[in-house]
């Protein structure tokens, strides 16, 4: 070798080397840039998170101190034997239950904690008390979150700041996965080398030596691959964190990012929102044994499922704790205390979110008029629902076991039964329950929006009311349910038959409708004018207009869950339309008020004539296809409502209201295959059932001024009397109607005089 | 004599004629009505089990009877009155929502809120909350003057005269 060429190595290897640190030099800047960037923005793309309606305490509120109890324990509160101190706890004795509230920040105000005594008695708060013994008029408690609108396949996660994480969290981490954590700069030589040696007598990888900051900096900015290559990079990155920030910082960060669960396609990041999903509570609020139990997760989220691998879980929680005691971080006693604990994790369902799929897409489909998508994904905005926790879960229980039972009877085994149920308050229109489908943790197709289908005898009521509010009708007036052929511009003939195929002659406008008779329908639709029916629709709050077609009359017309639930709603709403909500605030990540959606009402229908047709809905559930709700209503519960089934059984509806709840039921086939059901044979017992489970009053609206309450003969029509003829019914209609008396009923009658006796003295007989 | 005894069953017959339940219960005729003759229902259902027999309530006379509001409620409007006051109408809306959601049925409630759109500007608004809270005041005549006031006033605002002086009229014929 000569000496030049030997000198030509030497420069050309200097030259690869000064490449080589120059290219390192480029790399870790480049490095450093990414962290310093993104770290020090610390924006963590934050999903909007979504409240439940907050629960109002108050004297006469209708809550027993079981179901107060049981709202306690929804929303994670803690009870113990002890005069509680610490917001999140409650004490129950007997009928009383001392409590000390969390401090919440709704949008409209900031309700501080504060110590309550709720004394009840026969399932009503009848005292209200703060802790100096001041009556307290009303009071919000915190209300449960019930999810958020993450991305697709997206992160989900609540943010914490470090005053709401307990001491032992980063104490409890920095034993068990990284107890050099306070000293060294990025990572730990000695446990890597460790590790290697451990891995390298396995053959595989076992064990792995990150420090919590590599692990924050694989979790925040790399991808899953364990390559050699992958490890140097976040090795240099975790130094360059160190570098440029403080303990606390990372640490912070750390509890916020990391990956602590999985729920469909929702991935549960932080430690804030794992909490919620494990324990249904804020962080802060976690003890010992539960702060151990996410600890233990850490390590492997699917392998530490503690739903699905609970003794797995206890084993390495318990470890934990047997850690944290041998490093001084809790006494014996406290240990002890903490192992006897089960490991308490709640049920999936009503807790941390995500499982409300119709409702929560309301939601969401509500704030896209106002909000990208982004914003309501990455923004951390905080929307303040209408969605009630209990009616909710009534209604999912009850959809799903009638669609059991009715399947069982069904022929057809290739396909299930599907159903949706909306619930609504109707006079500020709020939707406070909806059900998409019968797997109601599946956010698949959102029926009671997009199924449209068609809605039967449900279109009754509002040609009732149109034909009421032309002032050429009342309640009594009679219609014939007589033969009809109409010719149709396309040179069709219509031939529209009851479903019995019977013709039933002249009858009352109040029992065409509870015996929902089609041939007295469309007479009565033909005689009041199509546009003036399809006029209806879009005044009680359908956004179209349906087509001035003969068969719109017997309900070919095609309406989602919702908007039934919208036209229903003026109905019980006394002729007044709300647009019905499921969001009252929007405010922002700093709590800003954003957007509010207040209660508008328009007045739509005449209320003489909605009180008319309401009357004669209450028939429909007295004596025509509702009367079979009365099984499972409790006596004295007056409702009102109508049956809907639409051509070859395809599609069953209920739809009807309370005084204080209006819901609409479907059922059907997905692939629209008739069910067999009618109306009052599927839908009605969903109704019904839920009707009953939610503590609701009965509808009770006093006879307006303007109109009479009159009895009159059911099946003909004519003036009447209790005792003078078969069959009575009590109907509204104008005053100034005098209607002709059904023979034996005339005015003076020894009848008359009986029935004033009677209410006179006020005896039965 | 006679013509006492005669005045009273004609005042007893006239009475029996026109005696009018309010507010609304299902009437318990007596005796319990027979399957509808000749009608069978045109939608089939499973046989209902037959519902519970019940007396027959004895209607009760229409009386005067004005709303009040709930202690709950009543907290509820003072602190919404104050939130007005402050020009802060959205936040005294809210509070008298909540208010609404207790006893969504008391037209005193729905005034409130009328009044809070009015202050703000709302008239639209003001005079449907006055609607609204008139077609619930029956047998209560001071609260429906004072929802006809409200729609009276709201509609001045608007400049729709007529139609506020027969508003006005309304809640002045409530007054006497």
């Amino acid at each position: 070798m000569t000496k030049k060429l030997k000198k030509q190595l030497l420069a050309g290897g200097a030259l690869v080397l000064g490449i080589g640190i120059l290219a390192l030099l480029a790399w870790l800047f480049y490095l450093d840039r990414i962290i310093t960037q993104q770290f020090e923005g610390r924006r963590w793309t934050l999903p909007a998170q979504v409240y439940a309606e907050p629960l109002e305490l108050y004297v006469g509120q209708a809550l027993g101190a079981d179901a107060l109890e049981h709202e306690l324990q929804r929303l994670g509160y803690t009870r113990i034997d002890t005069a509680p101190k610490s917001p999140g706890t409650y004490r129950r004795r007997g009928e009383r239950i001392d409590l000390v509230t969390r401090r919440f920040a709704f949008w409209d105000e900031v309700q501080e904690s504060q110590a309550l005594s709720v004394t009840t008695s026969r399932n009503a708060i009848t005292r209200l008390q703060d802790a100096q013994g001041v009556d307290v008029p009303i009071f919000r408690l915190d209300p449960l979150l019930i999810g958020s609108i993450f991305p697709i396949h997206g992160e989900d996660r609540i943010i914490v700041t470090p005053d709401e994480v307990p001491d032992l969290l980063p104490a409890a981490l920095k034993v068990v996965e990284d107890r050099k954590f306070d000293t060294h700069h990025g990572i730990n030589v000695s446990a890597i080398l460790r590790a290697a040696w451990v891995n390298l007598r396995a053959g595989q990888i076992e064990q792995g030596g990150s420090t919590l900051t590599q692990q924050l900096v694989k979790s925040y900015f790399l991808d899953n691959r364990r390559t050699l290559g992958r490890k140097i990079e976040e090795a240099f990155m975790a130094m360059l964190l160190e570098l440029h920030f403080e303990k606390q910082d990372i640490m912070n960060a750390y509890i916020n990012e990391i990956y602590l669960g999985q729920d469909g396609q929702r991935a549960i990041h932080g430690f804030g929102l794992a909490s919620q999903f494990y324990f249904g509570k804020p962080l802060a609020e976690l003890q010992l044994h539960e702060i151990a139990t996410l600890v233990a997760i850490v390590r492997g989220p699917s392998y530490y499922d503690p739903r699905r691998r609970p003794e797995r879980v206890q084993a390495r929680r318990d470890l934990i704790l047997k850690l944290m005691h041998e490093y001084g971080l809790i006494d014996a006693g406290q240990m002890k205390v903490a192992l006897a604990r089960p490991l308490g994790v709640v049920d999936i369902g009503g807790h941390g979110g995500g499982y409300y799929p119709a409702f929560l897409d309301l939601v969401r489909r509500t704030l896209r008029r106002d909000y990208r998508e982004e914003d309501l994904t990455e923004a951390g905005l905080k929307i303040f629902s209408t969605l009630n926790p209990l009616v909710q879960s009534r209604a999912e229980t009850v959809l799903k076991q009638e669609l059991e039972r009715l399947d069982k009877s069904r022929k057809r085994k290739d396909a299930k039964l599907e159903g949706v149920v909306v619930v609504t308050t109707p006079q500020n229109g709020e939707v406070i329950a909806m059900v998409g489908g019968r797997e109601t943790n599946f956010a698949g197709f959102n029926r009671a929006l997009d199924a449209k289908r068609s809605i039967g005898s449900l279109v009754k009521p509002v040609i009732y009311l149109a034909a009421i509010e032309s002032g050429r009708f009342h309640a009594a007036s009679i219609v014939d349910d007589a033969a009809i052929e109409l010719k149709l511009p396309n040179g069709q003939v219509w031939k529209p038959q009851n479903i019995s195929k019977e013709l039933y002659g002249p009858v009352p406008l109040v029992r065409a409708l509870a015996q929902s008779l089609n041939l007295a329908t469309v007479n009565l639709g033909l005689q009041v004018g199509l546009p003036e029916v399809t006029r209806e629709f879009r005044a009680l709050g359908l956004d179209r207009e349906p087509p001035q077609l003969p068969s719109v009359l017997l309900g070919a017309l095609d309406v989602s869950p919702l908007e039934v639930a919208q036209i229903y709603n003026a109905f019980a709403n006394g002729g007044f339309n709300t647009q019905l909500r499921a969001v009252r605030a929007v405010v922002d990540a700093e709590g800003k008020p954003l957007k509010s959606f207040a209660l508008e009402v328009t007045p739509v229908a005449d209320p003489n004539a909605v009180y008319q047709v309401n009357r004669m809905m209450v028939e429909v559930m007295e004596r025509g296809t509702g009367a079979g709700a009365r099984a499972y209503l409790p006596p004295g519960l007056v409702v009102a409502g109508k049956s809907g089934t639409s051509s070859d059984y395809r599609d069953s509806w209920f739809a009807g209201f309370s005084g204080g709840h209006l819901a609409v039921v479907w059922i059907g086939y997905d692939d629209n295959a008739p069910t067999g059901l009618t109306g009052s044979s599927g839908s009605l017992a969903v109704w019904a059932r839920l009707m009953a489970s939610i503590g609701t009053t009965p509808w009770s609206v006093p006879l307006p001024e303007g109109l009479k309450e009159t009895w009159i003969e059911y099946p003909t029509g004519l003036g009447a009397k209790p005792g003078c003829v078969d069959e009575p019914v009590a109907v509204a209609i104008p005053a100034s109607v005098e209607l002709p008396m059904a023979p034996g009923c005339e005015p003076g009658v020894i009848n008359s005089f009986k029935e004033w006796w009677q209410r006179f003295t006020g005896s039965d007989q | 004599m006679n013509k006492a005894r005669f005045s009273i069953l004609v005042i007893a017959a006239t009475l029996a004629a026109c005696t009018v339940p309010q507010p609304y219960e299902p009437p318990r005729p007596t005796p319990e009505p027979a399957p509808t003759p000749g009608g069978t229902p045109v939608e089939t259902q499973p046989v209902p089990p037959p519902p519970p027999i019940e007396e027959p309530t004895p209607l009760p006379p229409p009386v005067v009877r004005e709303p009040a509001l709930g202690a709950a409620s009543r907290a509820l409007v003072s602190q919404a009155q104050q939130q007005a006051a402050a020009q802060n109408f959205a936040m005294a809306a809210a509070t008298i929502e909540r208010a609404l959601r207790i006893e969504p049925d008391n037209p005193l409630l729905w005034i409130e809120l009328g009044k809070v759109r009015q202050a703000e500007g709302n008239y639209q608004q003001a005079e449907n909350m006055g609607r609204k809270a008139a077609s619930m005041a029956v047998n209560a005549p001071k609260t429906q003057a004072a929802a006809w006031e409200l729609v009276a006033e709201s509609l001045r605002a608007q400049g729709k005269n007529v139609q506020a002086q027969e508003a006005q009229t309304r809640a002045d014929q409530m007054r006497r």
